[in-house]
């Protein structure tokens, strides 16, 4: 994953430095080209779940922990954040307090779940999430099952929520990869692979998988306490779903699991699909996750990154006569590869 | 080392088994399968806790420690199967070591470079940037050990690391164990074979039924009868001396 980071002297990697660069410029100066209301609201949703989709993909796809319990920081960060703002607090410092909480919560979680192992870690984690969603259904000071309205004494701003979204959803790019190309990344891939053998050469297993775990459940609250102040409504059913967890691991499994990019590209079009199928066809959208999941199973394990990856190696090789089965392909395939992890 | 002992069930595999090892010597381990050899390696490696005794290091108490604290107070050990993280190149797998090990780089550029050194001193710093389930066996055991090098060990545990290899590949190997020791490190070395064991150990220990048989220096044991009792039968031990082991 390292190597291509490291030689800025070949004109693709330069390339490759300055894209995210060019990017962040041009969803900055989007709002500017007088978008729609409707669009805004659609951009501004994608960065909140490509926020949740890397903040998964972290503790799921570098450290090989696979949770179905996000939904917990997701509608932790959410109440956080309304109960806050709606008692008069500077809403960035609730946004704050939205990524403290959740963080909080996830080590208390990862004690107990992180002594378990692959399959037994999941089931685990499906059961917090259930249980957080019942007691939040009955805490009477969040107004319980009937939701909570949050009052904020300022006027309403569309643009205000689209940028602090965007610069949610930059941070959460920034702090993944230098958590890739770190000691700290390093020793997360190690555990994926093979926890003993990490262990036999230094790490500290246990407490990486806390540490990563604090750091996606704070990403993963924020963004939750940003959408709660954009809706200004929210109940139990809603953002401690179960679905909500479900959505929030589909996004990196489809879009490439492991790799920075692959889990915003996920995050992205999961964003636009849902927001686009969800208002016509409310049942439709499930069934194309469903047959999308399968799709990439079968074919792609390593997500819309992968193909894409392989789409772009095939058109940029030069044409070759039939026969020609080169062996320096294989190489190419290895670097890109892993290239693609950051 | 005082009487380690590891149940599994109400199996003993290792029973009242002490001893202590001389620092900056090399020494070996043999015993017939499922003597206790590898179980006795994970306790001291912290893999496994042991269900009684004691195990000090150095003076210091070190029984139940983590194997990741250990390998920051000087201990390190090779599998007997080879356990590289495959979807990372040589070079990374060896970084990993040089970071998390004693030295404990921060900085990947210098703990690349430490890992470079480690390579080239087992001897496959031309695979650097191969992933490592692509190169071969002989090159997984030198990788194995080049990892565990590079968390600068005071003690290195060695568990069958010429298992599989060839004759030459395993001279090599035994040259390359000598001079780890040359160098400073001390050897714990559990291997099958018996005539490698011989050949590099200053001191034998042999395990069987997860105690202690017999230990000495290697030409003790070659021809200590209870040793040719426990390898050959005792069909073996009664034309003593006229087929000597290794």
């Amino acid at each position: 994953m390292t190597t291509a980071v490291y030689a800025p002297s070949r004109p693709e990697a330069r390339v490759r430095m300055l894209l995210p660069w060019l990017l962040l410029v041009v969803l900055a100066l989007l709002p500017t080209a007088g978008l729609t209301p409707n669009l805004i609201r659609l951009f501004f949703i994608t960065f909140v779940w490509v926020t949740t989709s890397l903040g998964w993909n972290l503790l799921g796809g570098f450290t090989g922990q696979v949770s179905f319990g996000f939904a917990v920081f997701y509608g932790l960060g959410a109440y956080t954040a309304a109960l806050m703002i709606d008692r008069g607090v500077n809403p960035y410092l609730s946004f704050v307090a939205a990524g403290l909480i959740p963080a909080f919560a996830s080590v208390l979680i990862g004690l107990p779940t992180f002594r378990l192992r692959g399959p037994y870690f999941a089931i685990a984690t499906i059961g917090v999430s259930e249980a957080t969603r019942v007691i939040m259904n009955n805490l009477s000071i969040t107004g319980g099952a009937s939701g909570f309205r949050i009052m904020e004494h300022r006027p309403f701003r569309q643009v205000e929520h689209y940028y602090t979204a965007l610069g949610l959803a930059a941070l959460a790019v920034a702090v993944s990869l230098l958590i890739v190309h770190s000691k700290f990344g390093m020793g997360l891939r190690a555990i994926k692979q093979d926890e003993e053998a990490a262990a036999d050469l230094g790490v500290n297993p246990y407490a990486y998988k806390l540490a990563i775990h604090a750091v996606a459940a704070a990403l993963t609250g924020m963004a939750g306490g940003v959408f709660a102040r954009y809706a200004a409504f929210i109940n139990p059913p809603g953002v401690f779903a179960f679905q909500t967890s479900i959505y929030i691991l589909l996004m990196p499994v489809i879009g490439g699991i492991g790799t920075v990019w692959g889990a915003v590209l996920g995050g992205v079009v999961f964003g636009i699909v849902e927001e686009q199928l969800v208002a016509n066809f409310p049942q439709l959208h499930l069934l194309l996750y469903g047959s999308l999941l399968i799709l990439i199973i079968l074919a792609e394990p390593d997500g819309l990154a992968g193909l894409l990856g392989k789409v772009f190696r095939r058109l940029r090789k030069p044409k070759r006569t039939y026969g020609n089965t080169d062996s320096g392909s294989g190489k190419a395939d290895e670097v890109l590869r892993r290239a693609s992890g950051g | 080392m005082e009487k380690l002992t590891k149940y599994f069930g109400g199996l003993a595999a290792v029973k009242d088994v002490s001893f202590a090892v001389p620092e900056l010597q090399i020494y070996g381990f043999i015993g017939p399968n499922g003597a206790g050899k590898t179980t006795l390696f994970s306790m001291i490696a912290g893999a496994l806790r042991p269900s009684a005794g004691r195990i000090r290091s150095r003076g210091k108490e070190v029984t139940g420690s983590p194997p990741f604290r250990l390998v920051k107070s000087g201990v390190a050990r090779t599998h007997q199967v080879v356990r590289p993280f495959r979807a990372m190149t040589v070079l990374e797998n060896v970084q990993l070591a040089a970071h998390f090990g004693r030295r404990n780089f921060t900085r990947s550029a210098a703990a690349r470079q430490y890992a470079r050194e480690a390579l080239a001193w087992v001897g496959i710093d031309h695979l650097a940037d191969t992933l490592a389930a692509n190169i071969s066996l002989g090159d997984q055991k030198r990788l194995e050990l080049a990892r565990a090098l590079a968390t600068e060990p005071q003690l290195l545990l060695c568990d069958e690391i010429c298992g599989g290899l060839t004759a030459s590949e395993t001279r090599a190997m035994l040259d390359l164990l000598r001079r780890i020791r040359k160098n400073g490190t001390t050897i714990m070395y559990v291997e099958h074979d018996v005539k490698a064991i011989m050949a590099v150990c200053d001191h034998v220990m042999v395990l069987n039924y997860g105690q202690k048989l017999a230990e000495g220096r290697p030409q003790e044991i070659q021809n200590n009868p209870a040793v040719v009792e426990a390898y050959l039968g005792k069909a073996g031990s009664q034309q003593k001396g006229s087929q000597p082991l290794a």
